[in-house]
């Protein structure tokens, strides 16, 4: 599939931070090359040379956007990263046009002897553009999780937390049927929240499972976890839980999972929340 | 010590230092390799050929710096876990990338300023040198993406914050 392709499913690895590299190194360079023009007036080529670092830096831009699509369009709607992610992305484009821009200005123009002024200025506009977005990228792995461990899994994530309210708040044992556990496939997953609980569902060997989203680790999310087994695997650094009781199977994690109860009524499959789970 | 180690591994900036810093590297001496196959193809003239001498000599400087954060990483990762053999492949494959790149741009010095066209034995070194950094690369990113090396690291009281409010059991502070 497309998709698992521009992901890096196949490689282990996601594509989108593989190809950045390219784009951020060749804009860095060119500008670099730029105020080495102003240093060095009588150095030769220099400015022939921002020129091709630029165009190679806007063609690996491109490339890199690709996947970089593919990434954005798997976080979840209300993932806390969801709105880095825009921003990174537009900045981003941005960047595009105003390298575009500056590319076609020194085509046309005499580039053989030194970098005009307007230029130079859509190089430093370019340039902090990149590091802006470049840095709220790394924010996206290196804080949110963003594809980290997604090669490990083949079905996509759930794409939205389903938030439900159960039916008589504050009875002693409530039964909240979730609709969309009916269509679960084998090792697909739904997030879901009821009463300030969020907890993951997944069918495994054709049961239907329930426990916290959270990694007792560094809270990874449960609901983008590789299964094998009865076991869930976090995504981002592979601790283990058995899904029937929520315990470790493997660490780094040390505390057990919350696992929430799932009983099938009136052939509805939903969740029995009781006092004590909602008071633990 | 402590506030360089800190500085090292990105604390002041709420992101770890070294996947930033190795961007330069990882672009300017695959980049050097592709402007020394344009140079090779007579595209760029002599522009080329110096082009590609400030981009391995730009990676050079910036791996000045990648290499102690890397290092500062990687002496965070306890040694019975997988990602500490990884990393220890991925800092002496990058130890090799860097002296083939210093070796190569040693070859430039002399004739970068008016050849129009790259010679053979640098060349060769872009090819050899690119492909290992590939290599390695690969294997940096395998730590990240794999393994989750510095993912949630300075998050993850964020994350405790959110997990707590969703009514997660959670582990000691």
């Amino acid at each position: 599939m497309l998709k698992d392709f521009l992901e890096g499913k196949p490689l282990g690895h996601p594509i989108h931070p593989m190809l950045v590299h390219f784009p951020i190194g060749f804009f860095v360079l060119s500008f670099l090359l730029d105020i080495t023009t102003f240093v060095f007036p009588k150095a030769s080529n220099l400015v022939l040379a921002s020129f091709w670092a630029m165009l190679l830096g806007l063609v690996t831009a491109m490339l890199a956007a690709l996947p970089g699509f593919a990434d954005y369009s798997d976080i979840r709607r209300d993932h806390p990263g969801k709105r880095t992610a825009t921003t990174h992305m537009t900045l981003n484009l941005m960047a595009v046009v105003v390298y575009a821009i500056n590319l076609a200005l020194r085509f046309s123009a005499d580039v053989s002897l030194r970098v005009h002024f307007f230029p130079f200025l859509l190089s430093l506009a370019g340039v902090t553009l990149l590091f802006i977005s470049g840095y709220l990228g790394g924010r996206l792995v290196y804080d949110d999780g963003i594809g980290v461990g997604r090669h490990k899994r083949h079905l996509p994530p759930p794409r939205d937390t389903i938030y439900l309210v159960p039916p008589i708040p504050g009875a002693d044992a409530v039964f909240v049927p979730v609709m969309a556990a009916q269509q679960l496939r084998e090792r697909e997953t739904l997030r879901v929240g009821i009463d300030g609980q969020v907890m993951t569902m997944a069918k495994v060997d054709n049961q239907i499972f329930a426990f916290q989203e959270f990694c007792t680790h560094r809270f990874g999310p449960l609901s983008e976890g590789k299964f094998e087994g009865f076991n869930v695997q976090c995504p981002w650094h592979n601790s283990c839980f058995d899904v029937r009781t929520g315990e470790v199977t493997n660490g780094p994690a040390k505390i057990n999972l919350k696992t929430f109860k799932v009983e099938v009524r009136e052939s509805k499959v939903g969740i029995l929340l009781s006092r004590e789970t909602k008071s633990l | 010590m402590k506030w360089l180690l800190d500085i090292l591994k990105g604390k002041w900036l709420g992101h770890p230092l070294h996947p930033i810093i190795v961007h330069l590297p990882m672009a300017m001496w695959p980049g050097a390799l592709i402007f020394d196959l344009l140079s090779k193809w007579q595209i760029g003239g002599n522009a080329m050929v110096r082009l590609s001498f400030y981009a391995i000599s730009f990676g050079l400087a910036a791996s000045l710096l990648a290499v102690p954060t890397g290092v500062v990483d990687w002496t965070g990762i306890k040694k019975e876990k997988p990602a500490w053999k990884i990393g220890l492949y991925h800092l002496s494959l990058n130890v090799v990338v860097t002296a083939l790149f210093a070796i190569n741009l040693g070859l430039r010095l002399q004739d970068f300023r008016d050849a129009s066209i790259v010679a053979t034995a640098p060349l060769t070194l872009s090819i050899v040198g690119t492909a290992i950094l590939i290599v390695s690369a690969y294997l940096g990113g395998r730590m990240t993406y794999h393994y989750g090396i510095s993912v949630a690291r300075m998050s993850k009281d964020e994350w405790r914050e959110i997990a707590e409010a969703c009514g997660a059991n959670l582990p000691p502070e």
